[in-house]
């Protein structure tokens, strides 16, 4: 799992535009548009440049990382009690102001404003300690990875001058408000209408938000709601502006805080807005362009979810590494995916070996389990997200074959051969390189098996996505099953590469332990080998071990009735 | 030739209790009809009345053979006394109780039309009284009695292991439970009488969406001496949520309406006929012509779905071979908005319905709505006067709002009335 950030810290560095720490690193990329990593994959192609080696921070980054991991982690452990948290369903105001002097509230904004301005990999470093209490990770998640990144990312100046200087000092807490009653994923179904007044200087909110973590809290809102919006074709169309809201414009409401299941010290309300006045300096991005900001912001704050996974198991067992940002959306998806399964996967071990001690309240496991659960269903729900990545991939790797696969299909007898002919190849059993293993192998020698694996599985990885794709062609957004299982092996293939890049720079370097990361890595490589080519063999058409349609066919039954049909094993028919 | 002597027994020559005598002594019990005889319709299908009438029932049945039980070890006309019997049982009406033929099975002699050795097994031995045996089960299978492991223990008595009433006990034994479950959709087995309780049951039946939800449009019964007592013609109506085909994932029924245009007219049709076993219940649609190929389906948007992309920009089809959409048996259909059925099928009420209807949907009140209602099966109650056209209401299709060819298999009630109807099962 850290690993895995590794790689991501090392190609959002390199995408970085912004001013980074370190330019000597920085003059080895080119500030040309690289296609990423992960896509790359679904053609069956290994950029193993970006990956191996595995990056590196330098000295100077690391002694400062460490400069402000202690005090942190000082005042986490003598000075956050969770217990009390999780009990009272609250945190307190003075372990709030605690964090708000370390300038945890700030730790993402630049420091002309105000802020730490710290670099990514030390703010998922940082992450780490912050996620021992799942509540206080969360309610800072809440407030800096989505609740203020918009004025980030899409802010101008003047809205950034306005509102990050406060924001970061942690006098005023923001939150993000997307989501209704009658819509989570889906932007068209929004409710909250913002109407322009007649003389064009404010619009008037009305509608009501579900779920807002610091919605008690928080003074400063990034809101989502339909506007009116004459299109280029001169069409009135509904579309979504993102505004920024602050409860003192009046006719802000919150509801009580909901009890929840886990991380209960965060604040989860209802916001209701009643006629509030935003004035149209307020809106975020463009009037009409909200989809596109919330998209943004929600890609860019997943990358922080997988180091705050890393930091609970951290305490569980101890382990792990750092994560990234833009247009590795797709990595990070797949951080998150990965890493919140892992953790739900070791927390339910741990107190599983705890046996009843793990179950009683007194001690803490209980509550890391209730708080591992809310990992995979917040920042976009596991499922959701393996759609994305499956179908960015698709999207990537369709565009670059389409010419190939309609060759084929117009029965060019030439193609056809060939085509014939590399599957013949494959079938005797083809010899992959991608130059990992090997004399001129990038990979550490105790890893050749690990790589080789990995290696087999991506070349079959690229034959797979081309199969699929003269299967299903653009239908294959219907095929969920499909695509599901295309995110399960693309996510292994990338944990794989990330923990192989990592293990061969220990052992290449002599860290401590590198023996241990070798042991994990060869195990964990090669069940992600098997799990991968039994995928794989799933995929493939008229597999036996395909059940898919024998699973439809029962979902569908179970749906008509809305029940469960079978008999009671006990009745008699005579 | 070996069943001379058991003819002429049959016929009494020899004197003793014939067998028709037997026989008759049944039919004794069971000729007086007590009641129903005018109505034409058989005996047999009214339910039986309760064991304390002394004409009919189990009692009845056994007060009939018990002359013939006190008397055991007759080897007389036994195979006419179980045929005189089984035709009996009808008018009794025990034709569905396994006791009573287990009863009639006790009379048969155990023993002796057991096969013994091989060789005479070959020889299709007592074909009569296995015929006879296969009566029994034959009669019991068509009533839908499910034997027992007792009537199976007296056929073995009787018949012998490896007989063919044995071997057919058994085939009934692995299929008749078998076919009861083979209905999935089963009526219940009391049905209400003809009206609002059988019209919604017969809506359940046509639509059975959980989320439809059933509306009962009744005018109160007003004080005036000439309605005094009667039903006032009421409408159920069901609204739907669902289009054309079952269990397709589908907008809500407003969203439909409303989608569907306010300048395309919807049509009411019907009625249609449905059979519920011997009841008929007429209903009537609201429905919608399917859109022409072009209008169908809007773009996808693509600020719909903010986690992932709902529709890929690729230039890729999808191949042949994989393409399992197209079915021939299914017809393109138009979205049915909602459902009837009315006590009285005439515009007024049809109208009211309509009325209710654009409560929830106030689409529905701008679309023009058209009445295509078939005069040839009238239900029973319409009222004589002509027809006035409701609110909203374009009279009967001109050129203008002539419709396209309705789609092949789209039925008329004529038709309709014929797919609709019941078949028993197992006949």
């Amino acid at each position: 799992m850290a690993a895995t950030r590794g790689l991501l810290l090392r190609a959002l560095r390199a995408a970085r535009p912004g001013p980074v720490a370190f330019p000597a690193v920085r003059r080895l990329r080119t500030a040309a548009p690289r296609p990423a990593f992960a896509k790359e994959l679904f053609l069956g192609t290994l950029r193993k440049e970006e990956v191996f080696p595995y990056p590196e921070i330098s000295n100077e980054e690391l002694a400062e990382i460490n400069q402000f991991v202690g005090p942190v982690e000082k005042f986490f452990s003598e000075e956050v009690d969770s217990k009390k948290i999780d009990q009272d369903a609250k945190i307190p105001p003075e372990t709030l102001k605690g964090l708000k002097d370390l300038g945890l509230f700030g730790m993402q904004i630049p420091e002309e404003y105000g802020g730490l301005g710290l670099s990514n990999t030390m703010y998922a470093r940082l992450g780490e300690i912050t996620s021992l209490d799942g509540s206080i990770a969360v309610t800072l998640a809440a407030h800096q990875a989505i609740g203020l990144k918009g004025i980030l990312i899409a802010g101008t100046d003047e809205q950034k001058a306005k509102y990050l200087p406060r924001l970061a000092s942690g006098e005023h807490i923001a939150a993000f408000c997307l989501t209704e009653p009658g819509s989570g994923s889906d932007a068209a179904s929004i409710q909250t209408r913002a109407t322009l007044s007649e003389d064009g200087k404010y619009f008037l909110l009305n509608g009501s938000k579900v779920w807002i973590s610091n919605g008690g809290l928080a003074s400063i809102f990034t809101v989502f709601a339909r506007t009116e919006v004459v299109d280029k074709d001169g069409q009135l169309k509904d579309k979504i502006t993102a505004f920024i809201v602050e409860r003192d414009f009046g006719g802000v409401t919150h509801g009580k805080p909901e009890d929840k299941l886990g991380i209960r010290g965060s604040n989860t309300c209802e916001v209701h807005f009643e006629n509030t006045k935003v004035p149209i300096e307020n809106v975020i991005g463009e009037v009409g362009g909200g989809f596109k900001v919330a998209m943004n912001i929600l890609n860019s704050g997943r990358f922080s979810m997988g180091s705050a996974s890393a930091g609970m198991i951290k305490k569980l067992i101890g382990m792990m590494d750092r994560p990234g940002f833009p247009d590795c959306s797709v990595e990070a998806a797949m951080v998150k995916v990965f890493s919140s399964e892992g953790a739900w996967t070791c927390v339910s071990e741990a107190l599983q070996i705890l046996g009843g001690l793990g179950y009683m309240k007194d001690y803490p496991y209980e509550r890391y389990l209730r708080d591992t659960r809310i990992l995979l269903i917040f920042e976009g729900t596991n499922e959701i997200l393996r759609m994305y990545i499956a179908l960015t991939g698709m999207q990537y790797a369709g565009k670059i074959l389409t010419d190939k696969i309609k060759e084929i299909k117009k029965g060019n007898v030439g193609v056809a051969l060939g085509e014939a002919l590399s599957k013949l190849r494959d079938m005797m059993g083809r010899k992959v390189d991608y130059g990992l293993v090997g004399d001129r192998g990038v990979v550490h020698p105790s890893l050749q098996e690990s790589g080789k694996k990995l290696e087999e599985n991506i070349y079959y990885f690229g034959t797979t996505v081309r199969g699929l794709l003269t299967r299903f062609g653009k239908t294959i957004v219907d095929e969920q099953l499909v695509l599901k299982r295309v995110a399960d092996i693309i996510i292994n293939l990338y944990a794989m590469t990330a923990a192989i890049s990592r293990a061969s720079r220990s052992i290449s370097i002599g860290l401590r332990n590198h023996d241990h990361e070798v042991l994990l890595t060869n195990i964990f490589c090669t069940e992600a080998y098997f799990k991968n080519n039994y995928a794989m063999a799933q995929l493939q058409k008229y597999a036996d071990e395909n059940l898919d349609d024998c699973i439809k066919k029962a979902a569908k039954q179970v749906l008509e009735k809305r029940a469960y049909i079978c008999s009671h094993p006990l009745d008699r028919t005579f | 030739m070996r069943l001379h002597w058991a003819h002429a027994l049959s016929r009494g020559l020899w004197g003793g209790w014939g067998p028709s005598q037997a026989a008759r002594s049944v039919s004794r019990h069971s000729s007086r009809p007590a009641g129903d005889p005018a109505s034409g319709a058989p005996a047999w299908r009214d339910p039986p009345r309760d064991a304390q009438d002394s004409d009919r029932g189990p009692a009845a049945f056994a007060a009939a053979l018990e002359t013939l039980e006190r008397i055991p070890g007759r080897r007389v006309g036994r195979l006419e006394l179980v045929a005189a019997a089984l035709a009996a049982m009808p008018a009794l009406g025990v034709a569905r109780e396994r006791e009573a033929y287990h009863r009639l099975l006790r009379l048969l002699p155990r023993g002796p039309w057991v096969p013994r050795g091989p060789i005479q097994r070959l020889l299709a031995p007592f074909p009569q009284q296995q015929e006879c045996g296969l009566q029994i089960l034959e009669q019991m299978e068509r009533y839908g009695v499910v034997p027992d492991a007792e009537t199976r223990f007296l056929l073995l008595g009787v018949f012998g292991p490896r007989s063919r009433p044995v071997r057919k006990c058994q085939r009934m034994l692995y299929w008749l439970p078998r076919l009861r479950h083979v209905d999935p959709h089963p009526l219940p087995s009391v049905l209400p009488p003809p009206g609002l309780a059988a019209a919604r049951l017969g809506l359940r039946r046509i639509a059975n969406d959980p989320d439809a939800r059933i509306t009962v449009y009744q005018r109160p019964v007003p004080d005036e001496g000439d309605n005094e007592g009667s039903v006032e013609p009421y409408i159920v109506g069901e609204r739907r949520g669902t289009q054309g085909n079952p269990g397709a994932q589908s907008p809500e029924q407003q969203e439909l309406l409303a989608r569907h245009g306010t300048a395309r007219p919807v049509f009411v049709e019907g009625p249609f006929s449905l059979w519920l076993r011997s009841t008929q219940l007429w209903y009537y649609v609201l429905r919608g012509d399917p859109l022409p190929p072009h209008l169908r389906e809007d773009p996808p948007d693509p600020e719909r779905s903010l986690y992932y992309p709902l529709h890929l920009d690729l230039d890729l089809e999808r191949g042949p071979w994989d393409d399992d959409d197209f079915d021939v048996d299914e017809v393109e259909e138009g979205p049915v908005f909602a459902l009837c059925m009315a006590g009285a099928g005439d515009r007024r009420t049809l109208g009211k319905w309509i009325a209710g209807l654009q409560e929830a949907n106030p689409v529905l009140g701008r679309t023009p709505v058209v009445f295509r209602l078939q005069d040839g099966d009238p239900p029973a109650g319409a009222t004589g006067d002509p027809p006035t056209p409701p609110l909203g209401v374009v009279p009967p299709p001109s050129a203008v709002l002539e419709p396209p060819d309705l789609p092949r298999g789209y039925g008329h009630s004529t038709q309709g009335g014929g797919n609709k109807g019941n078949t028993a099962p197992g006949e």
